[in-house]
Order: C-alpha cells, then structure tokens, then sequence
C-alpha cells in the first residue's frame, strides 16, 4: 500500500497539489536555510583560517570551505531544518487531519488518501529538499567567501581557484546531491508514516511530530556523516 | 434480497475489547434507520463496518449484494462513490473554503466543466442553507453550520445511502431542528437510505423508520418507534426513559465499596 | 484553487535552485566533468610516495595537464605503482621524461612533476615512466641533516 503511494507516478491533475506542498515545505523554509548556512558558512571560513594561517596555508580555505559545505555539511544540515520546520509541519497536519476525521471522510467519498495526500508530500521532499540543499552550500560559501577575502584576507584568486582544482562535479557535487535527495526522501517518509500512525489526540500528535524529528536526526547524523570510501 | 445494507452475524473486536459479538440487522432501501444504544457500544464502528475502513472478524456485510470486505480497494472505492457519511466532527477539510470542500468530490469524482460543478455546488449549499456562507473557510463556521456543511459535502455526488454519525450532538436546539429537517427531505426528496447513529431518542424517533437498539455488543431490540415504546424489555426500556440504573448499571465494575475503603495503602 | 503568486513563487525557488546547481558547478567545482574520455593512463614507479594521493595534480613546468588516478602497490617490484590520467592533448611526453613527487610550498600536498626528456619517442596509453625520484620526506632530511652534526 505505501509502496504503491510512492512508485506511482504523479498524475498530471496532482500537480497543483504538488506545487503547493513544494511551496510549503521547500519555499517557506528557504529564510531559515539561507541564514543558518551563510552563518554556517562564515563561521567555517572564520575558524578554519584561524588554523590554516599558522602553517601559512591559508589558501586551503576555500577548498576546504567547500567540500566541508557541498558535501557535509549542506545536505546533513539543510536537512535537519528541513526535518525541523517542515518534517514537523507534515506530521502534524497529517495528525491533526486524523483526529479531525478528515482522512477517514476523504475515505468514504472514494478518494485514495495516500495518493491525494501522501504522494504530492513525498515528490515535494523529493524536489525541494536537493534544492535547499544547494542554496545552503551556495550561501555558505559565499559567506565563507566575504568572511575569507574581504575581511581576513586570502588571496581571492587562491581561494577560488584552490575550490576549483579540489572540487569535482563528478566526485563531490553529485555525492552531495544525491545525499540530499534520499535526506528528503526519508525526512517526508518518516514525517507522513508519523503522521499517519500517530493517536489521534493531542498528545499523540505531539509525540509522533518529536518522534519523528528524531528518528531522522539519528538517521542524518549517523549517515551524513559516515565516512564514505571515496572521500581521501 | 431487497435490502439495501445487511449485516450478519458480525463479530468485531478491537484490540481485547470486543464490541460486536454477534450483531446481524437489514437496513431497508429509501428508509431512515436508526441505530442507537448508549456510547461506547461501537455505533460509530458499524457505520465503518459499512464504508469498508474496517473489516469484521468474522460475518458478513453487504451493501447492494456486494460483499464489502472482501471487495479489492479499487472496487471499494467505487462502491463508497454512492455513499455519503456526515461526520461526528463534519470533518470539512480545513484548508478549503466552503464551496471548495463541496467542489471537491464533484472535482475528483468527474470531469464536468467547472461552470456545471459550481452549479452543482450551489445547488447543494442551497438546499442546507448555506449558499451565503460558500466563501467562508470551517474555522469560521458554528456547530451547526460546519455539519451543515459537511452534510452539502456528504450529498454532493447524490449517493444512494448516506450514513449520519451523532448527527445531533452538540447543537442548540434551532441547529438541531434545522437538521432533522435536513435529514427528513433528504430522504424524501431523494429517496436516499439513511442510517442514522445517534443517542438522542425524541430527535432519532420523530424521523426514523425502523430503530435497532445495540446494546454490549448485541442488538437488544429492533423495530419501528412505536414499537419499541412499547417493548417490555428492561434494557429497551432502561434507554429509551433513560433511567439512571437497571441492566445497564450506574457503576463501572469494581470491587465491593466497604472492603476498598478499609483496604490498607501499602507503604511507599 | 491555485493561486497563481503561489505557482510564481513556486517556479522562482525551482530557478534558484537551478541557478544554485550552476554556481556550484561552475565557479565551485570548475566544472571538470567527463575529462576522462579525453585523457591516457600513463605508469610510474616510486620508492617512497610520501603523501602523493588519487586526484594529486600531475604538471608540466608548473601547468596540470592530468591527475593521479590510482595508486597501488606493485608486489613484484615492491614499490609503490601510480597510475596517472594525462590529457589527450599533452602526447608530447617522450619516454625518458622524469615524472618526481614535488610538493607545492614548504607544507602543501604533493604532486608528480612530469621534466620532459628528449627522446624522439613519446608514451602511449599504459605507457611507463622509468625515470622517477621518490617523494622528500621531511623527516628524513632531518634525520640525515643531525646525523651529519654529529
């Protein structure tokens, strides 16, 4: 039954229902993202130079900077606010739709719930959580970048091009992505599944949204950042 | 087999509580039937029993010859296409106006022009007197107006059953007639088998047909109201007049009331 | 039902997010995509790599023309073997051509410098490299510096 949610694909009269969820999981959530990775970012560029100008290798910055964030610290990161705002978001109203006898009632007029309310969440994480993913490396290393050239002073060009020669499309970019996408995945996964079997009272709702928000932050934090064989 | 719903010899059990033990009733096409008994007897249950949201431990349910549980989802569906089920709660879909919790059956159900299902829409919160209120969304709704509502909502695809849930609890007094009214010409008007789940005997009895009384999982009486006015069981009776004790007791079994008083605490 | 703001909005955050995955591919990563349909695998041999790892920079005066795509260990020589990509372009790499483990500044990460021989005879794909000098390792310096001293 859930699985037959997922794989099927979208119908193209669901598509609005989708751009609304992408609305309200991924664009409501972009401030917080945006904020926390440009601070992230800087903080980053901060500390490490910090520790990079006393062996006179400051140039390392950016590259650092950047992988720490594409690949890392993006996707783990991004996602816990993900999981934070919208995962919550989903498996309260999910709950409270429940208690409300809102599902049940979508039932008795013949309509599937799980496609008319689990799938669209799911393509939803599916898309925007990738996309969160990437602004937060993308602010995250410009705010490395105001913090490291404008303000320590590393030598611009070092920086980029140090980033450029290090970072592979290939190796580090697409590694992070593909973090991300299962992070949305699992993070709506886990989020409706709560919902769905939460008890229908308020208390019940409220220990199925925790629950939720940290079954994935041990997912995340022991996934993200499993040392993968690939990464010298 | 000319009844509409019937139920045989179904046997219900959630969790360790057993609600059903052995309840069999027909509910006959175009009437309104009632079933009532105190709370807690599972009427709500037997309204889901009907939907197919749940399934009988053992016995049967059919709805039209079709036997719901054993139906495959797809066929249930299209089976609860001709039913309607007003909700305890009206459960209107609280992120859709009025009109659009309406619209939304016809919507998914159909492919009509969106001029013919605002028609439609309109045609249906006219007749529970809500037209006024299509752009208005449920938080903003009373009690009796979101069941009102809802009920728009129940008859929007004109099911040939429509199943009420505590229709009449919780509503002042005008609400409430407004309801019974709603009830009595929708059956009427439109022929629909109506089940009604109730605990309210003046309201239930002025508009039903036939009333089968549950009572500890079983049916402890059935017929029309009159009939069961007169009925001489204690149980029937004990309900009906709403007398405070009798085979339903006022207390919840416990231990005997002088040896637990005199029952030492335990030290902690 | 749908509001349009919602759809535009909906339709920016998908374009920022596009716009995101090209930042990060073109001005983080260089974009350097592909590169190895374009490239031949030239062999070396070293004593001591001391630090030289997959993806170091392989350079001629200075300039990357490839990548050290693997590095293994040889048990019949018993030396370290190193398998370098080098560009397509660069097939003027005559046999007698030194590659050494050079390190970029004082502490950076090491590299294969490539010093060209002159031999008319270039390496091919799967070529070898004879000519190579092994990684400086600092300590060892500083070893053979003190016992010097003394």
């Amino acid at each position: 039954m859930w699985w037959h949610a997922i794989w099927r694909k979208p119908e193209w009269k669901n598509w609005p229902l989708i751009v609304t969820q992408i609305y309200r999981l991924g664009v409501l959530s972009v401030v917080i993202t945006v904020m926390s990775g440009f601070s992230i970012g800087a903080v980053l560029a901060l500390q490490g130079y910090n520790q990079l100008v006393r062996y006179g290798s400051e140039s390392a910055l950016g590259l650092g900077v950047a992988l720490v964030l594409v690949m890392e610290i993006g996707p783990v990161v991004s996602a816990l606010l993900f999981a934070g705002r919208a995962g919550s978001a989903i498996t309260a109203e999910i709950g409270l739709m429940k208690a409300t006898e809102q599902l049940s009632s979508m039932e008795m007029m013949g309509v599937d719930s799980l496609q008319r309310i689990v799938s669209p969440r799911l393509w939803a994480g599916f898309i925007a959580m990738p996309i969160l993913a990437l602004m937060f490396s993308v602010v995250g290393i410009w705010g490395a970048a105001l913090v490291g050239v404008e303000w320590l002073g590393v030598y611009e060009g070092a920086f980029w091009s140090g980033m450029q020669d290090g970072v592979t499309f290939s190796d580090h970019v697409l590694k992070g992505i593909v973090k991300s996408v299962v992070f949305g995945l699992v993070i709506t996964w886990v989020a409706v599944f709560e919902g769905y079997d939460c008890q229908a009272t308020s208390e019940g709702i409220a220990s199925a949204t925790t629950r939720g928000r940290c079954i994935f932050v041990c997912f995340g934090t022991g996934t993200g950042f499993f040392p993968d064989p690939y990464h010298v | 087999m000319t009844d509409h719903i019937v139920l045989e010899n179904v046997v219900f059990t959630r969790g360790v509580r057993r609600i059903f033990y052995d309840v069999s009733l027909r509910i006959p096409r175009g009437k309104v039937t009632a079933i009532m008994g105190p709370s807690g007897t599972g009427k709500t249950t037997l309204l889901r029993l009907v939907g197919g949201q749940i399934v009988p431990d053992s016995g049967r349910v059919w709805v039209d010859e079709q036997e719901i549980p054993k139906l495959s989802r797809e066929a249930l569906f299209d089976v609860r296409k001709s039913m309607g089920m007003l909700f305890q709660s009206g459960a209107l879909f609280s992120d859709y106006s009025v009109f659009d919790n309406v619209a939304f059956p016809l919507r998914i159900h159909t492919d009509l022009p969106d001029q013919m299902i605002r028609d439609l829409v309109l045609l249906k919160l006219q007749s529970v007197g809500l037209r006024g209120a299509a752009d208005l969304f449920p938080s903003e709704l009373s009690g009796g107006m979101h069941r009102r509502g809802a009920l728009a909502r129940a008859i929007a695809l004109d099911p040939k059953i429509i199943m009420y849930d505590e229709p009449f609890t919780g509503l002042d007094p005008v609400a409430m007639g407004v309801i019974v009214l709603l009830i009595q010409t929708l059956n009427q008007v439109y022929g629909m088998t109506s089940i009604i789940v109730s605990h309210d005997i003046a309201e239930t009895a002025s508009i039903a047909d036939m009333v089968y009384l549950i009572s500890d999982g079983k049916v402890v009486g059935a017929g029309s109201p009159d009939h069961l006015y007169k009925e001489d069981s204690p149980r029937v009776q004990q309900f009906i007049k709403g007398l405070p004790d009798g085979p339903v007791p006022f207390h919840y079994p416990a231990a005997d009331f002088e040896d637990e008083l005199l029952e030492e605490i335990p030290n902690r | 039902m749908q509001p349009r703001s919602i759809e535009i909005v909906v339709g920016a955050f998908i374009l920022a997010g596009i716009l995101s995955l090209a930042i990060i591919a073109f001005r983080v990563s260089g974009f350097n995509l592909g590169n190895e349909t374009s490239s031949y695998s030239v062999y070396a041999r070293f004593e001591n790599l001391g630090g030289l790892v997959v993806r170091s920079k392989v350079s001629i005066s200075g300039v990357v023309v490839g990548r050290v795509a693997e590095v293994s260990f040889d048990h019949e020589t018993l030396t370290a073997l190193v398998r370098m990509e080098i560009d397509s372009d660069i097939n003027q790499i005559s046999t007698d051509t030194t590659a050494a483990i050079l390190t970029e500044g004082l502490l950076g990460g090491k590299y294969i410098g490539l010093s060209l021989g002159a031999e008319e005879e270039f390496v091919t794909d799967g070529g070898e490299l004879i000519d190579t000098q092994s990684a400086i390792v600092l300590e060892e310096l500083i070893g053979q510096f003190l016992l010097k001293q003394f």
